[in-house]
């Protein structure tokens, strides 16, 4: 577990293995619900996420890939590619600058 | 990182949109995506093993009825350009419990195909498009449906 305090995510990672298909869709649906949070969102391979990623959002099966590549940073696995329960309590932790348990 | 805008029917070529396929599995199907993206001159064969891999390892459906079967990092190297391709299965393929009716396969090196996947997403989350597209019969219409609404999605950052 580690705290993700929303108001200071200014760099969101979303990692899959070729950060070829999945991630690319899910990097462009988050960039529109967080548009206007001045957040920068990117998809990545997950052996290339960036260090200085604030939260990287990732398949559940690549979650401990991720932490291995940034052990700093909180890594939030998520199911589904639509409408994850993970991933929209990420956003909303963003929207709101609340602080949450990832 | 610029990003060009490659025009929807270059990527998305009529002759590899099959609104009519039919597979037995999804690796029936995954390989059908693979045939397809070689017959595109898009890709080396050996990419159509790293999409087996890939689908193997995580699945690539991703709702809606969709999948989006796609090689590994590794698989990259066998990939001679951006394409997609899509296929219709109207008696659906059990996928790992979920039932897909569209898959599209993706080859990638650079990022041509940002702005198509990123409509596609946005298709997704909306549930009479996304039966749209399931239902879709002509090319005319996934053409309609994917054409990008606007221009600014650069997914890249």
């Amino acid at each position: 577990m580690a705290t993700l305090d929303g108001s200071s995510v200014k760099k969101l990672i979303v990692a899959c293995d070729a950060g070829m298909g999945s991630s690319v869709m899910l990097a462009s649906t988050l960039k529109k619900q967080l548009k206007g949070n001045d957040v920068i969102v990117e998809h990545s391979p997950v052996a290339t996420i960036p260090q200085d990623a604030d939260v990287v959002v990732t398949q559940a099966s690549l979650a401990d890939r991720a932490r291995g590549v940034v052990p700093n940073v909180p890594v939030v696995p998520f199911n589904l590619f639509l409408g994850d329960p993970a991933v929209t309590r990420v956003v909303k932790a963003i929207q709101s600058g609340d602080s949450i348990e990832v | 990182m610029s990003e060009t805008t490659t025009p929807l029917t270059d990527l998305l070529a009529e002759s590899s949109i099959q609104l009519d396929a039919h597979a037995s599995s999804k690796e029936d199907a995954v390989e059908q995506a693979g045939a397809a993206l070689l017959a595109a001159g898009a890709i080396d064969a050996s990419y159509i093993d790293a999409m087996l891999q890939r689908e193997a390892s995580v699945s690539t459906f991703v709702g809606e009825g969709v999948a989006i079967p796609h090689g590994t990092l590794a698989g990259k190297e066998a990939v001679k350009r951006d394409a997609l391709v899509l296929l219709r299965f109207p008696d659906g393929v059990d996928w790992d419990g979920n039932e897909v009716k569209i898959a599209i396969g993706i080859a990638a090196k650079g990022n041509g195909h940002i702005a198509l996947l990123s409509q596609l997403a946005s298709i997704l989350l909306e549930p009479e498009k996304a039966a749209a597209l399931r239902e879709a019969t002509t090319t005319q219409a996934v053409y309609e449906l994917l054409a990008s609404e606007d221009d600014d999605d650069d997914a890249n950052g």
